[in-house]
């Protein structure tokens, strides 16, 4: 088993480690990525677009189940899809998406345990972040942000915290590629 | 082809981006649109069932219902299908299956009938409906559209050929961080309508949740975007603690501060974009303008800074046909051209884009 993991201690470190990514994955690729809320799937998938030269805001693709970023590079599109809102996922495909799996790069939020069956090759990924509350959170008092929209004070956004990121390449497409160690 | 410049065209709006069927008429006057029937035809009972939309499901519940559900609207403005002198249907964003039951209705209409069809944007749709219940718009306006797909601010200086998008979310949209929290909350999905109950009766400043995006650092690049995936996450690590130290979780303190949080940035932010930019009129659409402690504060924000703020009633920030054909009517007045008979979906339609 090919197997990495990795400490990211910021968002920043996140969206580099998925750029990192990025430069191994090519098109027909499928990427499972697993972590509670707030783990960071989204931002490590941020990471992995801009490594991939893709178009528009990776952003949370759960309203509209997948969301595809064509490549401004000529390399593969991103596809990325949120199964957090579906019972069952019993082929990629039944999503209907505009974009063609095997020319794409595919990465699965909530994934695990719905899509594993549908490649042999893949790379499943699991964020863990820091379990219980961050510092800013336990105050107390008026909150009322200021007439220009900012707050009076820097702020925790809460996303804060070292993600244990451990990446396990699963199948003979990954047996032999050096899993990248640090962002 | 029917004279669209005649007074009194009909337009059909059919919305079907994502649970809901929605089909309406309207009826372009010279200075307003007026709503002859609005029918809405719902498959959420299906997708509660399994905690979520199912593409699948929610496809095959709009090709069902879109024949009755255009009927209804027919009978209740009490016109015929022969009345009618141009078809608006959403072209995106949404759920690719669904957006594709409605617009092959659309085109089957515009072509059995020979009359224009518009590809709409829903976003915009959401902002453009009022409209229709609170009167023509002013020559410019701000439009804050918030729902589980959309947290974006749009400077509007025309509905149909104006619309700038100032900011949106980066991560999260303000009524999905809702279901999310609502879903580690342990509440029934959606998780939006729960919390906003909850939350009544909770102390919006028993915890301080962070405020995403507003420190001095991001004004620069993210004045007007938005971000809740940091306070989701704070939310969740907050509940996780006291989970751990066994004590019992305060529901209505935790949903009244988090819902607090969502209001105080959609606002503040909202509001300092009206300021900087001389804009004296708000509209709020989009599902999550249900939300009352948005509601509250906005009104009470508008209030202090002399801003005149419209949000339509609630059954027209859902998802529905009217919002489309308010659009549809729009570009009629304006005598813009109409879409290709041919127009694809576009789930991630760009806002800028109000028509295709």
């Amino acid at each position: 088993m090919n197997e990495t993991v990795v400490q990211l201690r910021d968002t920043v470190a996140t969206r580099g480690y998925g750029k990192a990514l990025a430069a191994l994955l090519r098109a027909g690729d499928l990427v499972v990525l697993s972590g509670a809320l707030g783990a960071g799937k989204t931002t490590l998938t941020q990471g992995i677009g801009a490594g991939l030269g893709i178009r528009g805001q990776v952003a949370s693709p759960t309203f509209i189940i997948a969301r595809v970023h064509p490549s401004t590079t000529g390399g593969p599109s991103l596809v990325h899809v949120d199964a957090y809102r579906l019972g069952s996922l019993d082929e990629l495909e039944a999503l209907d998406l505009d974009a063609s799996l095997d020319e794409s790069v595919t990465v699965v939020e909530w994934g695990e345990g719905l899509v594993e069956g549908l490649a042999e090759d893949r790379l499943e990924i699991a964020i863990e972040r820091p379990h219980g509350a961050g510092r800013a959170s336990d105050l107390a008092g008026p909150v009322e942000l200021a007439h220009d929209g900012s707050a009076g004070q820097p702020d925790d956004d809460g996303s804060s915290g070292t993600r244990t990121v451990t990446v396990r390449g699963v199948g003979p497409r990954w047996a032999a590629i050096v899993l990248p160690v640090v962002g | 082809m029917a004279d669209l410049h005649a007074p009194g065209t009909l337009v059909l709006g059919i919305e079907t981006s994502c649970d809901e069927t929605g089909v309406a008429v309207v009826r372009v006057g010279p200075d307003a649109t007026e709503l002859l029937f609005d029918a809405v035809a719902s498959s959420m009972d299906e997708h509660a069932r399994f905690g979520g939309i199912i593409p699948e499901i929610a496809s095959r519940a709009h090709l069902e219902a879109m024949v009755p559900t255009v009927q209804h609207a027919l009978a209740g403005a009490g016109v015929g299908l022969t009345d009618l002198g141009a078809i608006a249907v959403t072209a995106g964003p949404g759920l690719v299956g669904p957006l594709t039951v409605g617009s092959a209705a659309a085109k089957a209409l515009a072509v059995a009938l020979d009359v224009p069809l518009y590809g709409v944007n829903h976003v915009i749709g959401h902002a453009a409906v009022d409209e229709l219940v609170h009167g023509p718009f002013p020559e410019r306006l701000m439009a804050l559209v918030v729902s589980g797909g959309h947290s974006s601010l749009l400077l509007v200086d025309d509905i149909v050929t104006g619309v700038t998008e100032l900011g949106s979310t980066l991560d999260d949209a303000a009524g999905e961080a809702f279901d999310k929290v609502g879903r580690l909350l342990g509440l029934p999905y959606p998780g939006g309508p729960h919390i906003d109950r909850f939350a009544r009766e909770g102390d919006p400043t028993a915890i301080r949740f962070p405020r995403g995006l507003t420190a001095a650092k991001d004004q620069a690049e993210h004045a007007y975007d938005f971000s809740f995936s940091g306070l989701k996450t704070a939310v969740a690590r907050w509940v996780e603690a006291r989970q751990d130290a066994g004590e019992e979780i305060p529901l209505a303190d935790v949903a009244a501060s988090f819902a607090a949080a969502v209001a105080d940035v959609l606002t503040a932010k909202t509001i300092a974009a009206c300021r900087r930019n001389g804009i004296d009129t708000l509209v709020i659409g989009g599902g999550f303008s249900a939300n009352s402690q948005l509601r509250d504060l906005a009104a009470a924000r508008c209030a202090e800074a002399g801003i005149e703020l419209r949000i339509p009633p609630i059954r027209f920030c859902t998802d529905n046909g009217a919002m489309i054909a308010a659009v549809g009517a729009a570009a009629v007045r304006r005598g813009l051209p109409p879409s290709a008979l041919d127009l694809p979906v576009d789930s991630s339609m760009p806002l800028e884009s109000v028509l295709v």
